[in-house]
């Protein structure tokens, strides 16, 4: 226990001293910062300054078209109004779009006797922002139409079609919590995210620091006094310690911004994150279960290996699961409870990104939870055991890299 | 005396191969012992099971009287032949780790990596992180975390390769001192030289098979005196005696190899009635030529 707590505290003073350590402490959490940023603008942006062009026969439903589309200040939009427009209208509008004159326009047929027929054209075929809002405008001055023509005034007309916000409201334990369903969504999305980074990466910093110390030939000197197994466990134990250092510094500082004057502005406009106490506690779970499957897993291999070059063709096993994850991100979001995103937030490589993932949309039961992080500490001890008897062999052998039937036999070695 | 390691019969096959064959030797405190072999011949696996980083196949190791029990080794002190140490660490800090592994409390270990660093003249060089330090230099401070903990036993695995002969010679007196208080030294080597000089007793290995065995008076007296250098003026007819096999005359001084069996002493009787005998030393074998004559000819070292 002694040489354990000796090893975890060198290998922990070593790393925390390190510039690696200091630099992604401070670059980390700006890069995320930047992500989130652009998302959010990204997302405001999309859909604005566009030139359109309102093409029909009816002059006056153009004109009820036109005015909410200028009226919404976020879109910034252009609108041009052709009335009354004939086909030969329709083919020049083609070519304007085609010559990127104007990004679109809306025809509009409108029969005496049948249902009106709207089509927006434009270049590009993705942009929603643009046709939401093209969308809403014209079912808005149907409908006004609609009821004009039934002898209703301006004025009810617009009283009868105000539009209305839809607040959410989010269930929790049976009781209604007001919090913006939004705010406890980015909280679990970036956890996710932090999650994946940090376990992963603090995997591959113990798989790295095998080699350093198999390539500095420091395990024949230590293993005269020190068991491989303690070896192992100390590095996993030190290593892990720097990766709760680094998080608990991130969680210290983001609450004192939170707590700031700045933070406090900043947070009041529609990006509110909100964490709770048994999110920051399973993260925690998380980490510590995910670091210790990945860790041990790149011990493993790393012991195998004689250069880091060698140990980079072991990434995809890291990389594949962290894909697959995110891969599912819009499907576990939108459907928490099915029987995919429970499956795959059993499935342990995967399980603390796609857990968190899950927790973002919805509180899983507890009985998941506790399933999930119970198959994860079970498939940490099994290859635990599988890593340590490579491990053991492993560091004491240079030349190539060990291939998996090699390996094996390994395992038999006592 | 006590015997300090006893290794008996123990074997180690990995694979196919057949690391270290029934080896058996007892090494006895306040001597130097010398593990020989051709590169590849299991000097290393045999000391891997000495200290417990592997386990024979067959065969049981003792350490100090008793059974190998881990506990054991932290009275010895093995320096590999495959060593490092960490980079990005201070010397001193590094001595302090190695010692408190070993047991000594950090205020100890502190003292003693002083007086090691003064007596292995790198005192200047404690505040320095290894990496800045050159290869010799760490070779020191490999030597020193070694013997910090004042270990009985002391392993010592190709001790002196890459070191310049000031700090070989250096390395060479600090091994025989600590014979001296007691300690049994093992090393291993293929320098027959360094052995000839330290060795109290050898075990010459091949291809994991010990084929020679005890101290080195037996080790020599084993192997006939049959090469005689001498100098003489006059009459060299003495040299057509049916004792010499053949004979090498260089103006005044010959070597003589002599038939199996044959006596030296009649031939010097036989000498001194023709010539007049300045010089007559019968010598015996070399360590080197030993090791050539029982390794043979395949040895691919």
């Amino acid at each position: 226990m002694r040489d354990i707590w000796l090893i975890a505290k060198r290998e922990y003073l070593e790393q925390v001293r390190g510039k690696a350590f200091k630099v992604t402490t401070v670059l980390i959490p700006l890069v995320f910062i930047g992500i989130f940023a652009l998302i959010a603008i990204a997302g405001k942006n999309s859909g604005v300054g566009k030139h359109i062009v309102i093409a029909t026969a009816d002059p006056a439903l153009a004109k009820r078209i036109r005015e909410p589309l200028i009226a919404d200040k976020d879109a910034q939009m252009t609108v041009d109004v052709l009335a009354p427009a004939t086909q030969n209208d329709r083919h020049r509008l083609l070519e304007e779009v085609d010559q990127k004159q104007i990004d679109g326009f809306l025809w509009l047929e409108a029969p005496a006797n049948g249902p009106t027929k709207a089509t927006f054209e434009s270049r590009s075929s993705g942009d929603f922002a643009t046709e939401g809002r093209v969308q809403n405008a014209v079912n808005h001055a149907l409908v006004e139409e609609r009821l004009a023509a039934r002898g209703i005034s301006t004025g009810d007309v617009e009283e009868l079609t105000k539009p209305i916000d839809l607040g959410t409201v989010q269930v929790k334990n049976g009781k209604e919590t007001v919090s913006s369903a939004l705010s406890t969504f980015w909280a679990a999305y970036a956890m996710a995210f932090l999650l994946s980074f940090t376990v992963v990466m603090y995997g591959m910093n113990v798989g790295r620091s095998v080699i350093q110390e198999k390539t500095s030939r420091i395990f024949e000197v230590m293993l005269a006094t020190v068991r491989p197994g303690d070896l192992l466990a100390g590095k996993l134990i030190g290593i892990g310690a720097v990766g709760l250092t680094q998080i608990t510094i991130w969680l210290v500082a983001a609450g004192l911004f939170a707590g700031s004057a700045l933070g406090a502005r900043t947070l009041a406009g529609g990006l509110k994150v909100h964490v709770s106490a048994p999110e920051i506690v399973l993260f925690c779970l998380y980490f510590v279960l995910g670091y210790a499957l990945y860790s041990t897993l790149f011990a493993g291999l790393a012991s195998t290996c004689d250069t880091e070059q060698e140990l980079q063709q072991y990434s995809p096993l890291a990389a594949v699961p962290i894909w697959l994850s995110f891969g599912m991100i819009a499907f576990i979001v939108s459907n928490p409870n099915s029987i995919w995103s429970v499956a795959i937030s059993m499935f342990p490589p995967c399980a603390p990104i796609t857990m968190f993932l899950r927790l973002a949309s919805q509180f899983p039961p507890y009985w998941q939870i506790a399933l999930s992080l119970g198959l994860m500490a079970v498939s940490v001890y099994i290859l635990l055991w599988l890593a340590s008897r490579i491990y053991r062999v492993g560091i004491l052998m240079y030349g190539k890299r060990a291939t998996l039937p090699e390996m094996l036999r390994w395992l038999r070695y006592s | 005396m006590s015997t300090v390691v006893s290794l008996d019969r123990i074997s180690k096959s990995y694979e196919q191969k057949i690391a270290v064959s029934e080896l058996s030797l007892q090494i006895e405190e306040g001597t130097m012992f010398g593990l020989l072999g051709p590169n590849g011949s299991g000097k290393t696996s045999s000391i891997r099971m000495m200290i417990g980083i592997t386990m024979p196949d067959s065969g049981a190791v003792s350490l100090f009287g008793k059974p190998f029990v881990r506990e054991s080794l932290k009275r010895v002190g093995y320096l590999p032949e495959e060593r490092g140490l960490y980079k990005k660490m201070k010397v001193i800090d590094q001595l302090v780790f190695m010692g408190q592994l070993r047991g000594l409390e950090p205020a100890v270990a502190a003292r003693r990596a002083h007086d090691w660093c003064e007596r292995m003249q790198i005192l200047d060089s404690a505040g320095k992180k290894t990496e800045e330090l050159s290869k010799g230099m760490q070779q020191k401070i490999q030597f020193i975390a070694t013997l910090l903990h004042d270990p009985e036993l002391v392993i010592m695995d190709e001790p002196f390769s890459g070191l310049d002969p000031v700090n070989a010679t250096l390395l060479q007196d600090t091994l025989v001192d600590l014979k001296k208080t007691g300690k049994a030294i093992l090393f291993s080597t293929h320098r027959m030289d360094q052995v000839e000089k330290l060795c109290d007793a050898i075990c010459l290995i091949n291809k994991g098979h010990p084929v020679l065995q005890g101290s080195m008076r037996e080790v020599k007296s084993r192997y006939e005196r049959n090469h005689v250098v001498m100098t003489f003026e006059g009459d060299s007819s003495f040299l057509q005696h049916p004792a010499v096999k053949n004979y090498k005359d260089y103006s005044g001084q010959v070597e003589i190899d002599l038939k199996p069996g044959a006596n030296a002493q009649d031939l010097l009787r036989e000498a001194v009635s023709r010539a007049v005998i300045t010089k007559f030393e019968l010598m015996e074998p070399s360590l080197e030529e030993i090791f050539i004559r029982t390794v043979g000819e395949d040895v691919d070292a």
